[in-house]
C-alpha cells in the first residue's frame, strides 16, 4: 500500500500534483482526515481553514489541468502561527484581547506563500502573544507533544511545531523572539529555522519584541525549510529592517570540511541524557568529514538577563496599544470612564502576557534605564563581538537547542524564572541578530533532542550545508506514532 | 526587598491592568524573583561596551501613508453615527 499522501515532504507534493499524480484537492482532503483523527490528542490549531483551503486546492488544480504555471509551493499546505495576519482570517495571538480580531490585510510573507502557490490549512497555536516556552499560555489550552502527549510541545510556536510532526500539514510558519521556532522544533523533532534579522519581512507579524524577532519556517525536513525560505525571503518596503540587496536563493548541497566550535556553556549546563546526544552529533558530524573543536562563549551568562530585560520593554510598549476598542472581546464601553475602561479591558491579558508587561514597565521605570536597559543592550554587544570572533575561525557554532527534555505539562508554569531559564541556548541569535536551526538530533529516553546550530548574519546557506549534512548521516525518525 | 507590593500596583495602574488582591500577591512574589535575576546586569564591568545602535536614517523610512480599510473589518458593534464608540474621557 502506497504511503497515505500526508506523510509526503514538500517537494513531493508539489511534484506529484505538479504530475498529476494525486490532485490538491485529494492532498489537502487527506490532510483534513488526519487534522481530524489527531487533533483531538495533540490541539495544534486555533482556527481551521477548511473551505477556503480545499476551494484554493480546487483553483489549483483547475490550473495545472489549464496548463498554466502552478508555482514552487503549489499544494504546500502550511499552518501558520496565529500572530501572523491573514486577510480576513482570525488571528488571535491566543489571546482574548484579539478573540474577533480578523486582519485586513495579508503579512508579506502570507502574500508571498499565497502567490507561490502555497494552500493556508490552518492558524497554529501559540502562547499567548508569542509569550512563553510551552504554549501553556494559550487561552485555546496547551498543544501537546505528539511523541507524549503528556509533554509540552515546547512555545511559543508550540502548534506550528506539533501540526508539522503530527502530519497535519505540509510545514508551518512560526515566530522567533528568544527561540519560539528553534524550542518547539526540538521538542517535537522537526526542523525550525530562525532566519538572520532583517532576512524575512517582519510586516504582519504581530508586534511582541521588534528588535529580536523574525518570522521562520518549520518543516519535517531541512529541504522543506529551504523551500519555504527561499520563498519569504527578501527586502520589503514595508519593513525597513529588512536589508536591501537581491533576494537569496539557498540550495541543498553537500559541502565537506567545514568547521564546528561546540560551544562548552550550553554542553555543560544542559541535561546529561541533552549533552550525551549533542556530543554524538559532534561525532557524527566529523564522520562526515566536519572538524568540530570545542569552544567558549563567557558572556552567554548574561544573555537571559538582557533579553528578558529587552524583551519585557519592547513587550510593554507594543502591547499599550491594546484598547479593546476598534477590535477586541465584547465589552460596551458605556458608563466607563477612560481609564478604568482599559484597566478593566486589560486585566483581561493572560498572566503570563501581563507579568511581561509590569516586568517591561519595571525595568523602563524613570532611574532604571542604565541599570537595565542599557546594560541589557551593551550584553547584546559584548554577545555579538564574541559571536563575529568565534566565527572568523568556524563556520558554525554548535550546540542543544533546549538543555532539557520535553517536560510534563503544568510542571514549570507556576515558577515564571525557572520557565524563562530553559531559553538560554536559543535566545543568543536573537539577542546578536544571527542565523540559527535546530534540527533532530535523536532521542534521549525517547523524547526528542534538538541539534542547534548558529551562523554569522547572511550565513544561512552555510549553516544549511551543516544541517542537510548531519540530516542524511543521522537519519533521525521523523514522525510520532499517533 | 527588591520589588514591593506597592511598587507593582503602581506599574499595573500605569500599564492600565486592573489587578485583583490575589493577583497583585502572586505578581509580586514572582516580579521580585525576576528582577533580582535581571540584576545581575547591573554588576558586569560594561563602561567600554558601546551598546547596538539602529543605523537606520528617519528620513531613509518609507512614507507613513494612510490606508483606507473597510469598515466592516473592525470587530466592535460599539458604533454610533459612523464612529467607533469610547468610553468618556472625564
Amino acid at each position: 500500500m502506497p504511503l497515505p499522501l500526508y506523510t509526503l515532504e514538500a517537494g513531493q507534493v508539489v511534484e506529484g500534483i505538479k504530475n498529476r499524480e494525486f490532485s490538491a484537492e485529494e492532498y489537502i482532503s487527506q490532510l483534513l482526515g488526519r487534522i481530524e483523527k489527531v487533533e483531538p490528542k495533540v490541539n495544534a490549531f486555533v482556527t481551521l481553514n477548511k473551505e477556503e483551503g480545499l476551494n484554493r486546492a480546487r483553483m489549483l488544480d483547475k490550473k495545472i489541468r489549464d496548463g498554466e504555471q502552478s508555482g514552487p509551493l503549489a499544494g504546500v499546505a502550511l499552518s501558520i502561527k496565529d500572530n501572523i495576519c491573514t486577510k480576513g482570517m482570525k488571528t488571535t495571538c491566543a489571546s482574548k484581547m484579539l478573540e474577533s480580531y480578523i486582519p485586513a490585510y495579508d503579512a508579506t510573507v502570507i502574500k508571498r506563500l499565497m502567490s507561490a502557490g502555497a494552500i493556508i490549512i490552518g492558524k497554529a497555536n501559540l502562547d499567548e502573544f508569542a509569550m512563553g516556552s510551552t504554549t501553556e499560555f494559550s487561552r485555546h489550552g496547551p498543544t501537546r507533544n505528539p511523541w507524549d502527549i503528556s509533554r509540552v510541545s515546547g512555545g511559543s510556536s508550540g502548534g506550528s511545531a506539533a501540526s508539522v510532526a503530527a502530519l497535519e500539514c505540509t510545514a508551518s510558519l512560526g515566530s522567533d523572539t528568544g527561540g519560539s521556532v528553534r524550542c518547539p522544533a526540538s521538542f517535537c523533532s522537526v526542523v525550525g529555522l530562525k532566519p538572520t534579522y532583517g532576512l524575512v519581512s517582519r510586516f504582519g507579524l504581530v508586534s511582541y519584541a521588534n528588535s529580536l524577532e523574525q518570522i521562520g519556517p518549520v518543516g519535517r525536513t531541512v529541504s522543506d525549510v529551504v523551500s519555504i525560505l527561499n520563498v519569504i525571503a527578501g527586502s520589503d518596503e514595508n519593513d525597513h529592517t529588512t536589508i536591501n540587496s537581491n533576494k537569496p536563493t539557498y540550495s541543498l548541497q553537500e559541502r565537506k570540511g567545514l568547521r564546528a566550535g561546540l560551544v562548552m556553556e550550553f554542553t555543560e549546563g544542559a541535561d546529561p541524557g541533552v549533552s550525551k546526544m549533542i556530543y554524538n552529533a559532534a561525532d557524527t558530524l566529523e564522520k562526515q568529514g566536519c572538524k568540530c573543536e570545542e569552544v567558549s562563549l563567557p558572556s552567554v551568562q548574561y544573555a537571559l538577563a538582557s533579553y528578558y530585560t529587552i524583551a519585557t520593554a519592547e513587550a510593554s510598549s507594543n502591547l499599550a496599544r491594546y484598547d479593546n476598542i476598534r477590535y477586541g472581546f465584547d465589552m460596551n464601553p458605556e458608563g466607563y470612564e477612560w481609564n478604568s475602561y482599559f484597566a478593566k479591558a486589560r486585566s483581561n491579558f493572560g498572566e503570563e502576557a501581563k507579568r511581561r508587561i509590569i516586568v517591561g514597565s519595571y525595568v523602563l521605570s524613570s532611574g532604571y534605564y542604565g541599570k537595565y536597559y542599557l546594560k541589557a543592550h551593551q550584553v547584546r554587544s559584548l554577545l555579538k563581538h564574541e559571536m563575529e570572533t568565534l566565527f572568523k575561525r568556524y563556520d558554525v557554532l554548535i550546540g542543544p537547542t533546549m538543555p532539557i527534555l520535553p517536560f510534563k505539562i503544568g510542571e514549570r508554569i507556576d515558577d515564571p524564572l525557572k520557565m524563562y531559564l530553559v531559553d538560554i541556548d536559543t535566545v543568543v541569535a536573537n539577542l546578536t541578530g544571527m542565523p540559527a536551526i535546530s534540527v533532530p538530533a535523536g532521542f534521549a529516553d525517547g523524547l526528542p533532542v534538538g541539534l542547534q546550530i548558529m551562523a554569522d548574519q547572511f550565513a544561512e546557506q552555510t549553516m544549511l550545508d551543516i544541517a542537510y549534512l548531519f540530516e542524511q548521516a543521522a537519519k533521525v525518525q521523523r514522525s510520532s506514532e499517533l | 526587598m527588591v520589588v514591593t507590593r506597592e511598587e507593582v500596583k503602581h506599574l499595573g495602574w500605569l500599564a492600565k491592568l486592573e489587578m485583583s488582591d490575589a493577583e497583585l500577591q502572586r505578581y509580586t512574589a514572582q516580579i521580585e524573583e525576576i528582577i533580582s535575576y535581571l540584576n545581575m546586569l547591573d554588576t558586569i564591568p560594561l563602561e567600554q561596551v558601546k551598546p547596538i545602535a539602529m543605523k537606520k536614517k528617519f528620513s531613509e523610512l518609507r512614507k507613513d501613508a494612510p490606508e483606507n480599510f473597510e469598515d466592516a473589518v473592525l470587530g466592535t458593534r460599539y458604533r454610533k453615527d459612523g464612529f467607533v464608540k469610547g468610553p468618556r474621557m472625564v
